[in-house]
């Protein structure tokens, strides 16, 4: 597998933090290696937010996503959207909550840009808007299938409390089935 | 040397550290981007029967533990550069006394209140001297998550080997990267124990700071039956105030000559690609995760630049850096400061042309800012 670079963007308190977290350790478990860092701001609700994930078979040393090289973005904040989606590489995949980000017409034709209401679905449908970091973790790997569908729940729902592995898991199922309709309204 | 997996952070990982090397006391106040060590311990040391306190202030947080490492017991505390600020006062006074603790600092953007959230080396010249007078700092510098942790581990052995404050560097970077580390096992991190030597002769013959003149002082515990004098001034074999004047020069040579004279039982380094190195890249801490990198790229293209790396960065490694700079006409400094560490490898070298690539706006330098700097050699 070459090297796969995601960022997932939002403001701090959005828990964009987890999915990074779970696609890293997933990674792991497969024998390979994964790294995330974060970014954000000293005002840790509401600032601007970034979760670089690089996946890789081979060692990584250096733990940020270069920009001009990253394979796939998701952004749920418009202000996190400008400031950091210039590191996507021309052509790249793009999915953002058109409820909450705008891209611009160039933008459109720049990159492949997915619209998912991933807030929606995690408040309305899932009934549980913490679960939109999994929703965007479905997402993600669905469009990138960078690991094993199976892996990735294993891996989440070791990190979040057994009284929510059902809900998770419908976040999962859920996140997966608008990145296909996604998918399929764009061929 | 057996291994186990483990899938963490930085500062986790120096946390779980120095419960394994027998910490049993943590003394703080949470400081981003150190906070998480904190959170950490806080959870690991009540379950084997330690104490973890937040106490009012930073100043409050060391003086806790120098007081924890004066009843015989392992202590740590974790901050970041303003942190260190507040506690300088008192980690002088644990160099004087010779009080072996241990001080997680990882680093952020300063001066002052600085960028709290953001990478930064700036506090390299801070932990050489965060205090005044005359005394030789020990400091190592993680540039891993694994050595997040076994530099934890043997921060604790050589403070007590030393008698002193032990620093391990740490940045925002590696404090907050989440990913994989492989740690030697538990048992062989407690087999690999060297507890503090104590004096168990009798009580009337127990002179603390009685000892060889490149020898640390023998710090029994305290309320153990025997007695001495703790204090910040210049003291006598008992610990007792004095201004004679044959004893007070010996004293603080003696803290200068227990490290200075025992260099070989502090260093260690790094040597990444350096065999037919043609240009040498001297980085510590994350920045050496974007040098590696960026020597990837370089030997793709065909440029022969190797890495140097100091681990423990003082005393730092400067026979060694002089060995490689006498043989490597172009030698870069690349750090997350303005040449705090490349005055030191300037001074080890001899060498004032030193080329230097610095970034201060508390965002990590790429590989590619590396690969381009090495270019323009």
């Amino acid at each position: 597998m070459a090297r796969t670079l995601m960022r997932f963007t939002g403001v701090g308190g959005q828990g964009v933090l987890l999915a990074g977290e779970i696609f890293a350790a997933a990674k792991i478990k497969t024998g390979g290696y994964g790294l995330k860092t974060a970014t954000y701001t000293s005002q840790v609700r509401g600032g601007p937010t970034v979760v670089d994930i690089t996946l890789d078979d081979e060692e990584i040393f250096y733990p940020y996503a270069n920009d001009g090289e990253i394979n796939f973005m998701l952004s749920v904040a418009n202000v996190s959207y400008n400031l950091f989606k210039n590191g996507v590489k021309e052509g790249g995949t793009i999915v953002i909550d058109p409820n909450l980000v705008h891209p611009t017409e160039e933008d459109r034709k720049r990159w492949t840009i997915y619209e998912i209401p991933i807030i929606t679905i995690a408040k309305e449908e899932v009934g549980n808007v913490i679960t939109q970091s999994v929703v965007a973790l479905a997402i993600a790997n669905t469009i990138m299938k960078p690991l094993d569908k199976e892996v990735l729940i294993e891996t989440m729902l070791s990190k979040v409390p057994a009284k929510v592995h059902d809900v998770n898991k419908v976040a999962y199922e859920l996140g997966e089935k608008y990145a296909l309709e996604a998918m399929a309204a764009k061929k | 040397m057996a291994t186990r997996e483990v899938i963490s952070t930085g500062n986790e990982l120096a946390a779980m550290a120095a419960v394994d090397a027998g910490c049993m006391f943590f003394g703080g106040y949470p400081l981003t981007p150190s906070s998480e060590v904190m959170h950490v311990i806080s959870d690991l040391l009540p379950k084997k029967g330690g104490v973890a306190i937040q106490m009012e202030d930073e100043i409050a947080g060391v003086c806790a533990v120098i007081g924890a490492a004066m009843s015989g017991q392992r202590a740590l505390t974790a901050t970041s550069g303003p942190g260190i600020s507040l506690k300088a006062e008192n980690l002088g006074l644990a160099q004087m006394a010779e009080v072996p603790i241990v001080v997680v600092n990882v680093m952020r953007g300063g001066p002052s209140t600085g960028l709290p959230t953001r990478v930064s080396q700036g506090d390299i010249a801070q932990a050489k001297n965060p205090s005044h007078g005359d005394y030789k700092s020990i400091t190592l510098c993680a540039g891993s998550l694994e050595e997040c942790y076994t530099e934890t581990v043997r921060a604790f052995n050589l403070a007590d080997r030393f008698m002193q404050p032990v620093f391990v560097l740490l940045d925002e970077t590696l404090g907050h990267m989440h990913g994989k580390a492989m740690l030697p096992t538990k048992e062989e991190v407690e087999a690999g124990i060297v507890p503090r030597k104590t004096f168990d002769g009798p009580a009337d013959e127990y002179f603390p700071y009685e000892c060889e003149a490149d020898q640390p002082a023998v710090l029994n515990p305290m309320f153990k039956g025997y007695r001495y004098h703790f204090t910040g001034l210049h003291h006598d074999k008992n610990g007792f105030p004095t201004e004679e004047i044959e004893t007070c020069r010996k004293l603080i040579q003696r803290l200068e000559d227990k490290v200075e004279l025992h260099k070989d039982e502090l260093e260690s380094y790094e040597e990444f690609m350096m065999d037919d190195a043609e240009i040498m890249i001297v980085a510590y801490g994350s920045v050496s995760l974007a040098a590696k990198e960026a020597i990837r790229h370089l030997r793709n293209e065909g440029i022969k630049a190797g890495l140097f790396r100091p681990i423990t960065i003082w005393p730092s490694p400067a026979e060694k850096m002089k060995e490689y700079a006498d043989k490597i006409e172009k030698v870069l400094v690349v750090e997350l400061n303005i040449g705090q560490y490349r005055d030191e490898v300037q001074r080890a070298t001899s060498r004032l042309d030193i080329e230097g690539l610095f970034k201060v706006n508390g965002r990590p330098l790429s590989p590619y800012e590396i690969v381009n700097k090495v270019k323009e050699l």
